[in-house]
């Protein structure tokens, strides 16, 4: 009798805990203690990268002396999480760190900037370089600014390529230029190429040699654009019919290319401009080199990536976040960016310090690849359910490799199932 | 009259202030129990009758989600998988470990060592273990390397094969937790009564007869522990395939755990994902009872 009575009371106890859970849903206080306070809720890797934060930081405290202003980080994978919990009780912070692949999860969490937030915040969106503005824009509506860009290139390894007796990957080449190169490179048990498995990886050639998305502008999922599933079979037919990439061993692979290209197992591979530093300074020891991607009949169209900051829904003193944004983003934060190395700038006035904080040996060609590699970017489009299209795309895409699935059949899957 | 009534009142009120002071010391144990099981398991069991986003609003939608499961073209596989994995995994473990621990009995010397060595892959972390496997398999790894030096045979991609991805999650998997189970059967081995088996002995039980008629039949509640807990973990298998083969080639090797995650983390749609762990739930439910049922048939309890 008393055990039950117990337990009732703990059963209870379980339930009212419980319906609280389910009731705390928006609302509650904007994740600073006091309506002064300022928070900017950034990802941070490292005491590096949280330095590298505080700084930008101090250019906003000084330009903002009437505001407090306070710095919380996580992790790049904490942080999503961190978010969506935050988001979920209403504790985002006024001013939040975004990711172009990422926003799509996110755009509940954000208001969308209007012209004369961005004068409230003093930026114009001349500030920034082409394309910059359009990263953080989901279904036109602006969520948020960058303060670094990147887009896909091409790295090959010049010691295999020279060796090969294949030529190396230049400003302006072509996708014949890259069949050519790829099958010279594929030689004694090494590859070409580095076949992709992640989203950007595998998508960059597709893209630039249809010149189409597999999202349409307004959301729209279109996988089986006729232009992009083309140059999508065209790209599985690297492993499968010209073989100057090896088959992916396993979908847990997700960076298989990559590591074929450091691991010196293949002469070339797609990834971002994020990586060029770590790329030509290879800890391997092999000359490394980068290329835009290759051109074609449609041109050679690249996505624009980036990071950049937006403002909360939640947030009670959105002017003040306003301001707090535009300092970050002004030319004195972007060019500490820039001159430290860290990333490449969105300001486009402060892009060329980048060059300059680069060693000597590769600063030429970084400047020359990335100027000619950001001429034909487009912002990401990304539609609603883009994760689940990702999440069941990259597994097949093993099957594909290995010759047990056609590229057309598993674009005709994905677009069936999650094409609205 | 009136003393009895009194002392019985008595004896209520000090019983009462006595539970009061009981639940008080059980309080810290109770409020554990209640923060971390029972509002968790309430909870789930809520989520799963709503439309539960990560964030925005939720909403009551009746049992949509157990519908939504059957709609979802991952579910159903994912559930396959998982059945597919443990009735391959559970007799395999089983009967090899039983084997080992049989083997490696009281005349085999250095047995401590040869136990501690097939333990060593249950207590190292499982990332290293499938690193290891990994290195084994891939095209340029070792097994194939080896088949096509000795013998000129290329062998399949076994991860990336639909077919074999299956068999080689199975064949990492027993190889980890083969020490596990073998552990407790030596154990159950070790304390086998001394009287039975000589008595065995003089009625000339040898070898196999032995194994199957007296030592399998003695140990029998070791394998009924060993069956029941090893069949749970591999229904709730997750670490291995997500590791190995990440759930691929396509799904041929997503297990229900991987799927229930995909919807509740990645997708974040924390109803769906509750009502696919209430399904799991049931099923290891319904096969432990179905297992419990048939043990009178072929579990012993001597002592």
């Amino acid at each position: 009798m008393k055990k039950m009575r117990v337990g009732a009371v703990v059963a209870i106890a379980g339930v009212a805990v419980a319906m609280t859970g389910c009731s705390t849903s928006g609302g509650g206080s904007n994740g600073s203690a006091d309506g002064d306070t300022i928070v900017v809720d950034m990802w941070s890797g490292s005491e590096d990268d949280t330095a590298a934060l505080e700084a930008q930081l101090d250019v906003a405290k000084k330009q903002n002396p009437d505001l407090k202003i306070e710095l919380r980080t996580a992790p790049w994978g904490d942080f999503f999480t961190k978010l969506t919990t935050n988001m979920a009780s209403g504790n985002m912070a006024c001013v939040t760190g975004m990711n172009s692949g990422m926003l799509a999860s996110y755009t509940d969490g954000f208001v969308p900037l209007t012209a004369d937030d961005l004068k409230t915040a003093g930026l114009a969106e001349d500030d920034f370089a082409p394309g910059a503005t359009e990263i953080l824009k989901n279904k036109g509506d602006m969520y948020g600014l960058p303060f670094d860009v990147s887009t896909m290139l091409a790295y090959y390894n010049e010691d295999m390529l020279t060796a090969a007796g294949a030529e190396l990957p230049k400003v302006g080449w072509s996708f014949d230029d890259f069949e050519t190169i790829a099958a010279k490179a594929t030689t004694g048990g090494k590859y070409g190429f580095g076949i992709g498995m992640g989203d950007f990886q595998w998508q960059a050639l597709p893209i630039a040699m249809s010149g189409v998305q597999p999202v349409s502008e307004d959301g729209g999922l279109q996988l089986t654009d006729k232009a992009f599933a083309s140059a999508a079979e065209w790209y599985a037919g690297l492993v499968t019919d010209q073989k100057v990439a090896a088959p992916v061993a396993s979908a847990s692979d997700t960076g298989w290319g990559e590591n074929q290209f450091t691991g010196q197992n293949a002469a070339i591979a797609i990834d971002g401009t994020w990586n060029a530093v770590g790329y030509l300074t290879n800890d391997a020891g092999f000359k490394a080199g980068m290329a835009p991607l290759p051109t074609g009949d449609n041109g050679n169209l690249s996505l624009i990536l980036g990071s950049g900051f937006g403002i909360a829904k939640s947030c009670e003193n959105k002017g003040a976040a306003l301001k707090v944004l535009g300092s970050l983003l002004s030319k004195d934060a972007q060019d500490y960016i820039a001159s430290s190395g860290r990333s490449y700038p969105a300001r486009a006035e402060s892009q060329p310090l980048y060059f300059e904080s680069l060693d000597e040996s590769y600063r030429e060609q970084v400047e020359q690849v990335f100027t000619a590699a950001f001429e034909n970017v487009e912002g990401q489009h990304v539609s609603d359910n883009w994760a689940k299209v990702g999440t069941f795309v990259q597994p097949q895409l093993v099957s594909v490799y290995n010759g047990q699935a056609s590229m057309k059949d598993v674009l005709e899957s994905a677009q069936q199932q999650f094409g609205n | 009259m009136t003393t009895t009534t009194a002392t019985r009142r008595r004896r209520g009120s000090f019983a009462k202030v006595e539970a009061r002071q009981a639940l008080g010391f059980a309080s810290p144990a109770l409020v554990g129990l209640a923060l971390f099981t029972i509002v968790p398991v309430v909870l789930s069991v809520v989520m799963s009758f709503f439309d539960w986003p990560t964030f925005g609003d939720r909403s009551f939608n009746g049992g949509a989600n157990y519908l939504r499961l059957f709609e979802d073209p991952n579910f159903l596989p994912a559930l396959r998988n998982t059945m597919v994995f443990t009735v391959l995994y559970v007799p395999v473990s089983i009967a090899l470990s039983l084997a080992l621990a049989l083997g490696l009995g009281p005349r085999i010397r250095g047995r401590g060592i040869l136990r501690v060595l097939f333990f060593i892959p249950v207590v190292t972390p499982m990332v290293a273990n499938v690193l290891v496997w990994k290195m084994l398999l891939q095209p340029q790894g070792l097994f194939n390397g080896l088949s096509q030096t000795w013998f000129g045979v290329e062998l399949p991609n076994f991860l990336a094969d639909r077919q074999w991805a299956m068999i080689m999650v199975v064949v990492m998997s027993v190889w980890q937790g083969l020490g596990y189970n073998m552990l407790i059967f030596s154990a159950a081995l070790e304390q086998l009564p001394e009287s039975v088996v000589e008595a065995a002995r003089i009625d000339g039980a040898r070898g196999l007869r032995m194994i199957w008629s007296v030592m399998i039949p003695m140990i029998s509640p070791a394998i009924f522990f060993a069956t029941i807990m090893t069949m749970i973990t591999s229904l709730q298998v997750f670490v291995q395939p997500q590791m190995l083969t990440g759930g691929g080639p396509g799904n041929a090797t997503m297990p229900l755990v991987m799927w229930i995650y995909n919807q509740g983390f990645k997708f974040q749609d924390l109803g769906l994902a509750a009502a696919g762990a209430w399904i799991l739930f049931a099923l290891i439910i319904i096969i432990t009872a179905l297992q419990f049922g048939a043990q009178k048939k072929w579990v012993h309890y001597e002592h």
